[in-house]
């Protein structure tokens, strides 16, 4: 069996369309980790600005003069230090950006002309401790990897679509008439498509983090994703968690949702005699959700968001709710991703057992 | 060892492709021939489980091979008529995932795969993408892995397809060396291919058998029905267009040699000639495209 895991492994990796799809996963990444970084901008208020490398500095400094728990002081503080210089006439303080902290402050806390609104921390957050710092990095990050996680979705769709139906080109004859051709050759390809998948989710999740440690350093992981500027207001997640918690779900959600589109693929590749449309196929169910008519309030949205649409597109499903303990609804992709995986792949094995030559 | 069909029937919607057919197989070689359509292709998926019967059934030694699964499987060997292979893929790793898939451990894998290269004449390549191989390279590929795991029920299906003289020769012997203790079967389009390793004939038309037997058995079924006869080789091919022929033969005195088959001498004075089984074949399909 490991023999075959090894060899379906080798014909998965040795298709050109699945390396140059995975090399433009890898090279998006890189560019959008890196534009993001570049195009930062920061002003402190106080006559230093720049871009890139100069406003995560600008901003971890300002971010760094506050750090530590919110409280009702820092917010004065922040107000009083971070009052927007331009804008004056009728232009709201939220949409003034200055950088990060005084953006995240005065979402909350300021009325249009940057003056305290009269919301306490505990008026905006409840009672829990807010631990604010440098998020500004590591949440950008975040929702880079969201749009990598969705190209990434659709690249793992690339690798598995031929890994049966690229075998009814003809070698299904061979293959089929063999011992194992009809029952370990199947699983071993199943099998060898969970490692892949797991191996290149490993991989982009790496790079991603890599490059966002090397732009923004650790600062910020320890500190609340509620802190944050307009831009990761909409659609946010509405719980005190920190970022690397965030992230860890993130990247959770990223391993459960390979898990997930590998299991749909693998029956449509079992399925359909033409690589293409089984990766047609497989794009469409994998879009289907999003197209669904159910809003967030209804029921179903709790069992819709655990298709891996959403593990990638992973706030509607951190959004959920807390259970018991801090947990967060989105730890039933686990079983979720598990449970396509396993249907999926026995679905498959099932099929290809059952094909006939034609 | 008896490999035998009951009743086999395979349709395709309204075609029968193989139609109600039985025959027992022991240890031998047997050719199988017949015109494009005759079902050869078929009976051979269905002998190798790749394709289901639409009724009967196939037993080794008594044992339906549909119940039989991976322990029928493990002694099969087959080259399928048309077939793929990874183009990313050296000679030696399509070997040894072939090899694995039959359930050879790796140690042996690794020796029949050399030893098969080197018999097939791919020892030089074993390290070459298949993707480079000629169209000759990849069924004598082909025919090594059908080769790999010894099988006592080896099925061939155009094996010579593709291969130059002297690689047919070599392939020839492969089988002939083989063939001892097992169910070999062939389907060629090369009639002498047959001929000169087969100790069996299957003769199908519209999925059915229509001879079985040794070639000389069933050639003799058309003794007297062959002649030879000398014609200005100018009118050659008229009478050839009219007749049964078999072979054309240029003489250096103007005149072509034309062996017809018939149940009457084509010409007075046409000699008798021994059948072969390519006039056994042009008998059976009236000189249609065998």
């Amino acid at each position: 069996m490991k023999k075959l895991i090894g060899f379906e492994l080798k014909k998965i990796f040795s298709r050109r369309l699945t390396q140059g799809a995975f090399a433009l996963v890898l090279l998006l990444s890189a560019i959008l980790g890196f534009s993001t970084y570049q195009n930062k901008y920061a002003f402190d208020g106080a006559g230093r600005e720049g871009t890139g490398k100069e406003a995560v500095s600008i901003d971890k400094a300002v971010a760094e003069r506050y750090a530590g728990t919110l409280t009702d002081e820092k917010v004065q503080r922040m107000l009083a230090d971070l009052v927007p210089k331009t804008g004056e006439n009728e232009i709201n303080a939220l949409y003034i950006y200055h950088n990060a902290t005084q953006s995240a402050v005065s979402t909350r806390f300021a009325d249009r002309y940057g003056g305290w609104n009269g919301s306490t921390v505990a008026d905006v957050f409840g009672e829990g401790e807010v631990t604010i710092g440098y998020v500004d990095g590591w949440l950008s990050t975040s929702r880079n990897l969201v749009k990598i996680l969705i190209l990434f979705s659709l690249f793992l769709m690339v690798m598995t679509a031929p890994v049966f139906c690229g075998e009814y080109g003809g070698v299904d004859q061979i293959l089929l008439s063999t011992r194992y051709g009809r029952t370990k050759c199947a699983g071993a390809k199943a099998v060898a498509c969970v490692l892949a998948a797991l191996l290149t989710t490993v991989a982009v999740l790496a790079l991603n983090l890599a490059m966002a440690f090397t732009f923004y350093g650790t600062e910020g992981l320890d500190c609340s994703i509620l802190f944050a500027q307009l831009t990761y207001i909409e659609g946010g997640i509405p719980f005190n968690i920190t970022c690397g918690t965030m992230l860890a779900y993130q990247a959770l959600l990223a391993f459960t949702g390979a898990l997930g589109v590998v299991g749909i693929t693998l029956v449509f590749s079992a399925a359909c005699k033409s690589p293409m449309v089984a990766l047609a196929a497989s794009a469409l169910l994998y879009g289907l959700p999003v197209l669904l008519p159910v809003s967030e309030v209804s029921p179903l949205f709790r069992l819709v968001v655990l298709f891996p649409t959403y593990h990638a597109q992973f706030v509607s499903l951190m959004s959920v709710e807390q259970m018991g303990g801090g947990a967060l609804y989105a730890l039933w992709a686990i079983p979720a991703g598990v449970a396509l995986l396993a249907g999926g792949s026995v679905l498959a094995r099932g099929i290809f057992a059952k094909y006939q030559v034609s | 060892m008896e490999l035998k069909t009951v009743g086999l029937t395979k349709r395709y919607g309204p075609k029968t492709a193989v139609d109600h057919l039985g025959v027992t197989l022991t240890s031998g070689v047997y050719g199988l021939l017949g015109q494009n359509g005759a079902g050869k292709t078929t009976l051979m998926r269905l002998f190798c489980t790749v394709q289901e019967p639409t009724s009967g059934k196939i037993l080794l030694d008594g044992e339906p091979v549909r119940e039989m699964g991976e322990e029928y499987r493990s002694l099969l060997g087959y080259l399928p008529q048309h077939f793929g292979y990874y183009p990313d893929f050296t000679a030696l790793d399509f070997l040894r995932y072939m090899a694995a898939a039959k359930g050879l451990p790796d140690r042996t894998a690794k020796k029949r795969a050399g030893e098969l290269l080197e018999a097939v004449g791919l020892a030089g390549e074993s390290r070459r993408k298949v993707k480079t191989f000629s169209g000759g390279m990849k069924q004598r590929l082909g025919v090594a892995q059908a080769m790999l795991n010894a099988p006592k029920i080896l099925i061939l299906d155009e094996p010579t397809a593709g291969l130059d003289p002297k690689e047919r020769v070599r392939f020839r012997n492969l089988i002939s060396a083989f063939s001892k203790d097992r169910v070999v079967i062939l389907s060629t389009h090369i009639v002498s291919d047959v001929e000169f390793i087969a100790e069996e004939i299957i003769l199908m038309k519209a999925g059915r058998i229509i001879q079985f037997g040794k070639p000389q058995d069933i050639t003799a079924e058309i003794d007297g029905f062959v002649w030879e006869c000398g014609v200005p080789t100018g009118q050659a091919e008229r009478y050839a267009a009219s007749w049964n022929v078999s072979n054309l033969r240029n003489e250096e005195n103007g005149t072509t040699v034309l062996r017809v088959i018939g149940e009457r001498p084509p010409v007075a004075g046409a000699a008798r000639v021994q059948p072969n089984l390519e006039d056994l074949f042009l008998y059976c399909f009236g000189g249609n495209e065998g």
